[in-house]
């Protein structure tokens, strides 16, 4: 059967979340990045005074850019002061992650309430299969698609753009074609006549140096690499990667959308509402202890995993961090045998500084009948 | 003031000695610097960690008493990147301390060293003796491999040490299998039982060189103190108490074989690429005139050798992790080895023939 998958990716995700919080910036170039740029400050006629990209001195490069800045040629990745030279004036705002972080979260969860069927990837792009919705007819498709998208929109204010195609390969150069805010059905049969004039670089998977040995060898669009001998490309690029560039740019792709990952590791950590102090707080810090270590059993418990590596996390006042492990002889998730290992891994830091956050991980998790296969070996009597 | 003026390798050799142990990461920023000190021509370089801490002496010229610290990892980055005839100056003027090179300048930060942290020297009790370099580190590439690593029984993660009459014995085991070497002592110290620090041992074995020189070594019951060459280390003791040893080695496992170990551990490692990531696992089946092992993984993959053998007892069929059988393999230059195996569910014995010294166990796994 055909499957229809598609990618969201939101629109020029860090500037548009920017853009929230100072809506007088829009339809401005904007610039997010560079290190330690002053935050803008409100002046005494309620307006906000910006940092301009011209005015900035030092290192760091550019996290994203508005569509108008982009327009001015600034973009990810660009030395800041490079930037400064092509745009003096665009506006330049500290990065704000917190904000970023949680923006993602909502557009996910609205994702999440239409369909489970998505994979996360990064921080502003999901892959959603919609195969199994109702999704059978072109117009069924896009009535789903702007349903996601008022979705989306809804829970952030923000615009996404979609692609819808038979594979997350096709579906990512797809959502990339009408931005912002756009929507970009394709089938295999469109393959020839949208894909094929693209750049070679538009597929995610030619990074910049195979799109180099390719435009060097003769190959500048995507229709060029389909057409060139598979022996040929195996020989500059080897058997796998050569295999895989022609297959690409055929359009072909089975990878499946990977809804679920094996978790690694569990933790639950708190940042106190004033510092403690590790000898004067004694009893309260404790029992906070004591609750992280039965929350984080509550959780394996709950997903069914047993862990072996058991962490603790320290934030000192002075916000210096430090990481502890010990290894168990078996995987548990028992709450007891959590506290007891974390408290082997608390007598091994300096407690002579107040602390301001404490943290309780559990690592390389198992379950119960994997685990049953590593106690295969026997311990020494 | 001038603290040193040299060669570069003069220089580099000694704080290369010390930073081994230097965390990257603590939360006493003074430990991440290397203490200098100078006393006239004698110049000592010190580093710690709090639970080991080493001191090399070199020689400088001058008369003046000067002391401070700098950061270890990046005095010794920019020696390391000079050339290497390089004459180098420290120079410390206003507590920044300057590096000159040719024409190159280098101005570092430095704390005051009354702050930095030294270990007392405990002189109760010692036990004191001395070993040649080689039989040291020969004995402690012998077991350091089977030390735990981070383990919830503390007294895993170290080596323990016993003088008893004139042997020096060294044991390790993470509770799965366990090494054992002894070496002769040229006299007969005080009996003493102690366990050394992962880190203490790892780092000792890195510094150690095959020669004749010695080790001078002094055991006290909270402290060890090794001194050889121009340096010295401190190290703190893992209070604990270790396994008993001598009960976990069997004694009378009555199936033999003499194995080439070249051979067995060409098999092992062809074997092993079809062996379950997680618990790498090989089955040793053992048969009248050959050795046969077998491997297979999750994906129903199936890998097996064949070894001719000197052997016509009873069958046995047991299973490894097979990397504790490569790690016993590798740490040892015998070229015949012998392996002595009772049954699925005991433990395995690798010794060396016509040596007594040596001696590692191994647990099975049920496959």
């Amino acid at each position: 059967m055909q499957r229809r998958i598609a990618h969201l990716d939101m629109d020029a995700f860090f500037a548009s979340v920017e853009l929230l919080t100072y809506p007088e910036l829009s339809g401005l170039p904007v610039a997010v990045g560079g290190r330690s740029v002053p935050q803008p400050t409100r002046q005494a006629n309620g307006s906000w005074q910006f940092m301009r990209l011209g005015e900035y001195t030092g290192r760091g490069v550019l996290t994203t850019a508005t569509y108008e800045g982009r327009a001015l040629g600034i973009h990810s990745g660009m030395g800041v002061m490079q930037a400064a030279r092509l745009a003096p004036n665009a506006i330049l705002l500290p990065a704000s992650f917190d904000a970023y972080r949680q923006a993602s979260q909502r557009f996910k969860a609205a994702v999440a309430s239409i369909t489970p069927q998505f994979e996360d990837h990064g921080i502003d792009e999901i892959y959603i299969d919609l195969t199994d919705l109702d999704s059978d007819t072109e117009s069924n498709t896009l009535a789903l698609v702007h349903r996601i998208k008022t979705a989306v929109n809804k829970a952030t204010r923000l615009t996404c753009s979609v692609g819808v195609a038979p594979n997350k390969l096709l579906a990512k150069i797809c959502s990339d074609l009408d931005k912002p805010d756009g929507i970009t059905l394709l089938t295999m049969d469109d393959v020839a006549s949208q894909l094929w004039p693209l750049p070679a670089r538009k597929i995610n998977g030619i990074g910049p140096r195979a799109g180099e040995k390719l435009a060097a060898l003769g190959i500048q669009t995507i229709g060029e690499l389909a057409r060139a001998e598979p022996i040929f490309l195996q020989q500059h690029f080897g058997r796998s990667y050569g295999h895989w560039l022609l297959e690409a740019a055929h359009g072909r792709d089975n990878r499946e959308i990977v809804t679920h990952r094996e978790p690694k590791s569990t933790s639950r950590e708190t940042t106190f509402e004033r510092d403690l102090h590790p000898r004067d707080d004694k009893a309260q810090l404790g029992e906070i202890f004591t609750a992280l270590c039965n929350r984080v059993a509550d959780d394996l418990n709950k997903k069914g995993y047993v862990g072996r590596t058991i962490g603790i996390k320290l934030r000192y006042a002075d916000f210096s961090t430090i990481t502890r492990d010990v290894t168990l002889p078996e995987a548990t998730a028992n709450a007891q045998t959590i506290r007891r290992a974390a408290g082997e891994c608390l007598r091994r830091v300096p407690l002579e500084q107040r602390l301001r956050l404490i943290g309780v991980r559990v690592g390389s998790l198992t379950t119960p009948q994997e685990d049953i296969a590593t106690q295969g070996q026997l311990p020494l009597a | 003031m001038l603290l040193y003026k040299g060669l570069r390798d003069q220089l580099l050799s000694p704080l290369q000695s010390v930073c081994g142990i230097v965390e990257k990461r603590h939360t006493l920023p003074i430990l991440s610097n290397v203490l200098i000190e100078k006393n006239g021509e004698n110049l000592t370089l010190l580093a710690t960690d709090i639970e080991v801490q080493i001191t090399t002496q070199s020689k400088t010229t001058g008369a003046e008493k000067i002391a401070i610290t700098v950061g270890a990892r990046k005095l010794q980055d920019i020696l390391r990147s000079l050339p290497e005839a390089a004459e180098v100056s420290l120079t410390l003027t206003d507590k920044r301390l300057q590096l000159k090179a040719g024409k190159g300048r280098f101005n570092l930060q430095t704390l005051p060293a009354e702050d930095f942290p030294r270990m007392v020297i405990t002189d109760d009790q010692p036990t004191r003796f001395s070993v040649t370099q080689k039989q040291l580190k020969k004995l402690l590439a012998l077991v350091q491999y089977a030390m735990a690593q981070q383990d919830i029984r503390y007294y895993l993660n170290g080596l323990l040490l016993i003088t008893k009459g004139n042997e020096l014995r060294v044991v390790t085991t993470d509770g799965h299998r366990l090494a054992y070497a002894m070496g002769l002592l040229s006299d007969t110290p005080s009996p003493i039982e102690v366990i050394l620090p992962r880190k203490t041992v790892l780092e000792l074995s890195r510094q150690l060189v095959d020669s004749e020189d010695l080790v001078e070594i002094i055991l006290t019951p909270s402290q060890a103190r090794f001194k050889f060459n121009n340096i010295e280390f401190i190290s703190k003791l893992i209070d604990g108490k270790f396994p008993d040893y001598e009960r976990v080695i069997p004694q009378h496992h009555g199936k033999i074989i003499k194995l080439s170990r070249s051979q067995l551990i060409q098999a092992l490692q062809r074997v092993a690429i079809l062996t379950n990531e997680k618990f790498r696992g090989v089955r040793l089946l053992l048969d009248a005139g050959s050795l046969k092992i077998i491997s297979n993984n999750a994906e129903q993959e199936e890998a097996q050798e064949e070894i001719e053998i000197d052997y016509s007892g009873e069958l046995l069929d047991v299973g490894f992790n097979v990397t504790y059988l490569l790690d016993i393999l590798n740490n040892v230059s015998e070229e015949t080895i012998e392996l002595h195996l009772a049954d699925a569910n005991s433990s395995a014995l690798f010794i060396l023939p016509g040596n007594e010294n040596f001696k590692y166990v191994v647990m099975p796994m049920r496959i």
